[in-house]
């Protein structure tokens, strides 16, 4: 009894101290609620906690007003690093750079308030703006953007988009290689003046210093704390971050001392947590909210109440089916474009997505520069596949499509994350079975397996997407089916599409080098390297207290445009 | 038994050894690395081998793995390719707060809910209450997390619109009366996980009472008490329920067990950014570093958590000595 | 995973007999309760069994002009966002489960837990000490996110292999009707079962060790093997039985939560974890419930049910 009794009392307090630290954490909790002491977030000093209407740090403030969006957290904050939209929504708001985009999508000048470029087109000189400040009162000079292109393209800070961004500057891959200790191609001619000189006249050079790449960065906060500076960030953009706690929200603010005058917008407040967007914006938590294919039925309901805060955006991206065209059956033309001839993305759109996508009309979304309007994909239709196929120089034997070889297995690849094939890629398996008599088969991977295969150039066929980095033909036609872009997984040639992009590099006349573009466009749609799928949309509900929001093609700075009256 | 414990800790570093030698040889056998997912969709192979270069990534597996090991006996775990700037271990700990916090309260609710179910049940036995209850619970079992909480949000969160649809905001909210008395109140993003996390539980803990209560009232010191005419409460509170409690020690490292399990799902389907979710995420992303920090933890954990209830078992039934046995 | 707990307990009357299952049987079939728990597993398994033959339409059968539609005469329970019946991909799914599990158990419990479980408890010594070693480095790994990351490292290169295996051998067919992915499966899942199973295995071998019978025939200079099979075996045997029952429930229930998360069966091929994916979400499920509660109904009716009948073998092997 007695050895039962001392378990008992074993026992008893196992559960108090399980009580007693459910309540000491909770009370540490309480305690420390507002300081948020020990937490890996990035508190900036200065401003009083929460709320949100009360007056920040600076007393001449002019904004009101808080909007609440969802978010996720950023990759990082470091604009030189930064890949990702997610990481690109927050950094175009606190960081800056010479040029930014609007959001008419025309490129405009930021820091700079004068460009001069050289009549060859190779020698880009910039003024600086004597107005611009970083958030810690600093002024930005010449010397500053100097420092940041030099560190963006420097070997040990490892940007993988350095070269793509900031290449085209004589000595940047010199720089990135390690074979140079500085940029020969930049000059600080004076404090308010840069000189840039290219390797060749680009006309898309200024379209690529609008990505955070070029931002400018704070060369005495990096130098002085290496590690951490990027949770705290000393931007010269409209916002600054005021509050960071990984995975549970970020805190903007407004900076008053924003070179284009301090945003109406006074606070930012994204949730990085929690489920059902819709829900919260409906329970009023959220300002913003995205809908989701259950839901867009009922906003589309004129009677509905989400029905006239209900916007459709369209958006730049593009989903698409790649064919390898060196490994069989896709090494033959006919055989792809019966694989597109026998798809009805129309109805599939229309019927598995609830037509919250658009069926593509191009590989140019509209909005783009080149883009028209009339269909120039291959149509649905049956008939015409089982003849392209027909005349391919395989055969089908039990549904398979036999080559010199013997049978060959057709794969799609696609990344899977959750146990659901993509439910577009089902039907298409579907009509291929039904209409070509082809059996396909379906492999998911997870996202590292798919882009190590898509690199290495294995995969056979497989569905992807693009997301417009900036608003040139040239991102995506001449990155992804020049014959010698490190980034045509398709193993994609066709010399008439390379002479048309080589020429678009360098032409001076704009309407001229769309032309090129458009015809490269539609020569590699009639290849049949790849099936446009569909544009993507963002379709939102927005509070009606909120004013100015809109949903841009591409991520560009757009917090500074918006007013919450409450 | 000193000694037996300390023997069985100095096994903790091996196991970790064995474990994180195994996962960093899987992690880095598939194809893919956390590089190119890092990188985006403009993907410069040159840049990529170089930073691959950079960060170690290239050279065989044990120079990596020493590599790393040297590393983590110093306390560092890395860097994660997720999220730039943040060491693992500052990523980790807050995140494993917050899903320790979910699951002690969880942990306390199960048993809390489930001792009297059991003593219920005991004490009813043979009537329809007992199976009833039993059945119940067991059936609560049954449901598989991802059942349960689509209907649960929807009720609570779409329908009636009290709850949250998921997220985390904290253990307690304070209501303040007058500006002077503060009152905690837990925080109504927690009901939801907490009754995923909680439902499949009460079977379990419920039944070992449940069977222990019927033997105690079998045993002859609680005929003696009936026979002394103690009142039947006495009966019940003095000597049925505080017998019965031993065997539930052994439980608890089961039910934990339970509760980190059921994490990886709760934290996913409700966007709780606690541990669980974090591993999955690390998982499908490659993030080496974070994969093999997020093992250390959960090994960690599962040996404590074994060698709980090995010490338990010796505690509650004398003819386990524990250290005395063949092992 | 970690639901060895309900037999942790040993029985009181370990010793049954070859002679004693019946007895053990005539006791379950007055259990009411486990008669419909193994009716249930067995309409369940059964359809899952004979679904190519009983299913109104196959697994992937679309019709995009009658999709996300509820109840009806054709569509008993509905179709999906692709046209398909709910019905039939439930009644392949279950055939899915049945695959898994029976292999799981069969290869992980059954086979390589209780002959290393034996042999651990019987051999002792290094033996011992290298089995239940390796045994708690597997219980000590999270086996979710391992699972996933085996999946992850190794389905691609099996794919492969079982593809040359295909192109330079008369088979067929093998990776298109799921070979490789169940392969993969089945493998990662045993390598965690097998551990339950031979701890309880060898604590009671243990136990037996020590008994006069087996000294007896120690004594008397029988082999090793003939000891094993005559005496330890049918010793343990109703441990077997239980490890069994209630392996297949948890197995069945690793099997969905792994394939929820896309491990297992690629699509279109039909399991319980797609189709609960499909159907999750709040919203989806206010929309169209029948998305989720056809196979979480099944499936929750499936483990319960197991739950159900291994209380009641429990039972029935105790005596009572």
């Amino acid at each position: 009894m007695s050895g039962q009794n001392r378990l008992l009392a074993i026992l008893l307090g196992v559960l108090a101290v399980l009580v007693l630290l459910v309540g000491g954490l909770s009370a540490v909790l309480l305690v420390g609620g507002g300081s948020d002491d020990g937490s890996p977030s990035g508190v900036r000093s200065g401003t009083s906690d929460g709320g949100g209407s009360g007056d920040g740090g600076d007393g001449s403030s002019s904004a009101t007003g808080r909007l609440r969006l969802s978010g996720t957290d950023p990759v990082t904050l470091d604009p030189h690093l930064a890949t990702d939209a997610s990481s690109a929504e927050y950094i175009v708001e606190i960081f800056s750079g010479l040029v930014t985009i609007t959001p008419d999508l025309e490129i405009a000048l930021d820091l700079a308030e004068a460009l001069d470029v050289s009549a060859d087109g190779t020698v880009y000189t910039f003024t600086l703006r004597d107005d611009a400040f970083f958030h810690s009162g600093r002024r930005v000079t010449a010397e500053d953007v100097a420092y940041s292109i030099n560190r963006a393209t420097s070997r040990e800070l490892q940007s993988p988009v350095a070269r793509a961004y900031l290449g085209d500057i004589v000595g940047a891959r010199e720089h990135l290689a390690g074979q140079a200790d500085s940029v020969s191609g930049v000059e600080v001619i004076d404090d308010r003046t840069i000189r840039f000189t290219l390797d060749a006249p680009k006309p898309f050079f200024l379209a690529k210093l609008t990505y955070p790449t070029a931002f400018v960065v704070d060369q005495q906060q990096i130098e002085s704390n290496p590690r951490n500076w990027t949770r705290n960030p000393n931007g010269t953009g409209p916002y600054r971050l005021q509050e960071w706690r990984l995975g549970e929200r970020i805190v903007l603010e407004s900076n008053a001392r924003f070179y284009l005058g301090e945003p109406p917008l006074k606070e930012v407040l994204y949730a990085l947590s929690g489920g059902s967007a819709l829900t919260r914006f409906e329970n009023d938590d959220l300002d913003v909210a995205s809908i989701s294919i259950n839901d867009v039925d009922r906003a589309r309901d004129p009677s509905s109440d989400l029905n006239p805060l209900y916007a459709v955006w369209p958006q730049f991206t593009i989903s698409y089916l790649a064919f390898n065209t060196a490994k069989p059956p896709f090494d033959d033309v006919n055989v792809r474009r019966a694989f597109g001839l026998s798809i009805d993305r129309a109805k599939i759109a229309a019927v598995t997505f609830n037509s919250m996508i658009a069926p593509a009309t191009g590989i140019l979304a509209p909005g783009l520069p080149g883009y028209t309007a009339d269909d120039k994909t291959l149509p649905f239709d049956p008939d015409a596949a089982r003849a392209a196929l027909a005349d391919s120089k395989y055969t089908i034997q039990d549904g398979r499509l036999v080559g010199p070889d013997g049978p060959l297995t057709i794969v799609i690849t696609e990344v899977g994350a959750g146990a659901e094939a993509a439910i577009d890629t089902q039907a298409f398996l579907e009509q291929w079975r039904t209409e070509l008599g082809l059996d396909v088969e379906i492999r998911q991977t997870d996202f590292a397996t798919y882009l190590a295969e898509q690199d290495a150039g294995e995969l056979q066929m497989f569905n992807g997407g693009w997301i417009m980095d900036y608003p040139d033909p040239e991102d995506i036609l001449d990155l992804k089916f020049h014959s010698g872009s490190q980034l045509n997984d398709l193993s994609y040639a066709n010399p008439q599409v390379d002479a048309f992009l080589e020429a678009a590099r360098t032409e001076q006349d704009p309407e001229l080098r769309l032309q090129q573009y458009r015809d490269a466009e539609q020569l590699i749609i009639d290849d049949a390297a790849w099936l446009p799928l569909y544009f993507s949309q963002a379709h939102v509900v927005v509070n009606p207290a909120v004013t100015g929001w809109f949903e841009p093609q591409m991520v560009i700075p757009r917090l500074r445009f918006v007013e919450v009256n409450r | 038994m000193g000694a037996y414990v300390i023997r069985r800790l100095l096994w903790l570093p091996v196991v970790l050894l064995v474990v994180t030698f195994f996962t960093f040889t899987i992690a880095r056998f598939g194809p893919g690395d956390p590089v190119s997912v890092a990188a985006g969709q403009i993907r410069d192979p040159e840049v990529l081998a170089q930073i691959r270069a950079d960060r170690g990534l290239d050279g065989t597996i044990v120079e990596q793995y020493q590599r790393w090991l040297f590393d983590a006996v110093r306390g560092d775990f890395g860097e994660s390719f997720q999220q730039r700037g943040f060491t693992v271990s500052e990523i980790i700990f807050p995140k494993m707060w917050i899903s320790a916090q979910l699951g002690m309260l969880a942990l306390v609710i199960v048993f809390g809910v489930g001792i009297p179910l059991g003593l219920l049940a005991a004490r009813l036995s043979g009537t329809w209450v007992d199976p009833f209850v039993i059945g119940t619970l067991l059936f609560l079992q049954a449901i598989p997390v991802l059942v349960v909480i689509p209907p649960l949000l929807w009720l609570f969160a779409v329908q009636y619109d009290i709850l949250p649809v998921g997220g985390w905001d904290g253990l307690f909210d304070i209501w303040w009366i007058g500006g002077v008395i503060a009152i905690p109140i837990p925080d109504p993003h927690l009901y939801i996980p907490l009754l995923a996390f909680t439902l499949p539980g009460f079977a379990g803990v419920a039944r070992l009472t449940r069977i222990t209560a019927l033997e105690v009232q079998r045993e002859d010191y609680i005929r003696t008490a009936r026979a002394k005419g103690l009142p039947e409460s006495a009966v019940a509170f003095r000597h049925v329920l505080p017998n019965s409690l031993l065997p539930l020690v052994t439980v608890v490292a089961f039910a934990l067990a339970g509760v980190v399990e059921g994490a990886f799902f709760v934290e996913t389907l409700l966007g709780i950014p606690g541990i669980g979710r974090f591993t999955f995420e690390a998982v499908v992303s490659r993030d080496y570093d974070a994969i093999l920090a997020t093992t250390v933890v959960f090994s960690v954990l599962f040996v404590l958590m074994n060698l709980a209830a090995d010490l338990t078992y010796g505690l509650v039934d004398p003819r386990v000595r524990v250290g005395a046995t063949r092992s | 995973m970690t639901s060895q707990a309900g037999v942790a307990e040993a029985p009181r009357s370990p010793v049954v007999g070859r002679s004693e299952w019946a007895v053990t049987w005539e006791r379950l079939r007055r259990k009411r309760l486990a008669m419909i728990s193994l009716v249930l597993i067995a309409i369940i398994y059964g359809g899952g069994l004979f679904a190519p033959l009983l299913s109104p339409y196959t697994y992937n059968e679309q019709n995009l002009d009658r999709a996300l539609e509820g109840s009806s005469a054709d569509h008993l329970f509905g179709t999906d966002r692709l046209g398909r019946d709910v019905l039939s991909r439930a009644m392949y799914s279950a055939r899915t489960t049945l695959i898994v599990t029976a292999a799981v158990v069969l290869s992980g419990s059954l086979i390589i837990g209780n002959t290393l479980g034996l042999l651990a408890g019987y051999r002792g010594g290094w033996v011992d000490n290298v089995i239940m070693r390796v045994g708690d480095i597997f219980s000590s790994l999270p086996g979710l996110p391992m699972l996933i990351l085996i999946n992850a490292a190794f389905a691609p290169r099996v794919t492969d292999l079982v593809r040359q295996v295909e192109d330079n051998t008369p088979l067929s067919g093998l990776v298109s009707s799921g070979f490789a992915s169940y392969l993969i499966l089945f493998v990662a899942l045993s390598l965690f079962f097998w551990v339950g199973t031979a701890r309880v295995i060898r604590a009671q071998v243990l136990q037996l060790r020590e008994r006069e019978f087996i000294m007896a025939a120690e004594s008397l200079g029988a082999s090793q093997r003939r000891i094993i099979f005559r005496h330890v075996l049918p010793g343990v045997s109703f441990l077997i039985v239980l490890q069994v029952s209630s392996g297949l429930g948890s197995v069945a229930g690793s099997e969905i939560l792994l394939s929820w998360f896309g491990v297992g069966v690629q699509p279109p091929a039909a399991s319980f974890g797609a189709m609960l994916f499909e159907g999750s979400g709040a919203r989806t499920f206010q929309a169209h419930p029948n998305l989720l509660l056809v196979p979480g109904v099944i499936v929750t009716l499936l483990l319960f049910s197991f739950a159900l009948l291994g209380d009641a073998l429990n039972d029935a092997m105790r005596g009572r």
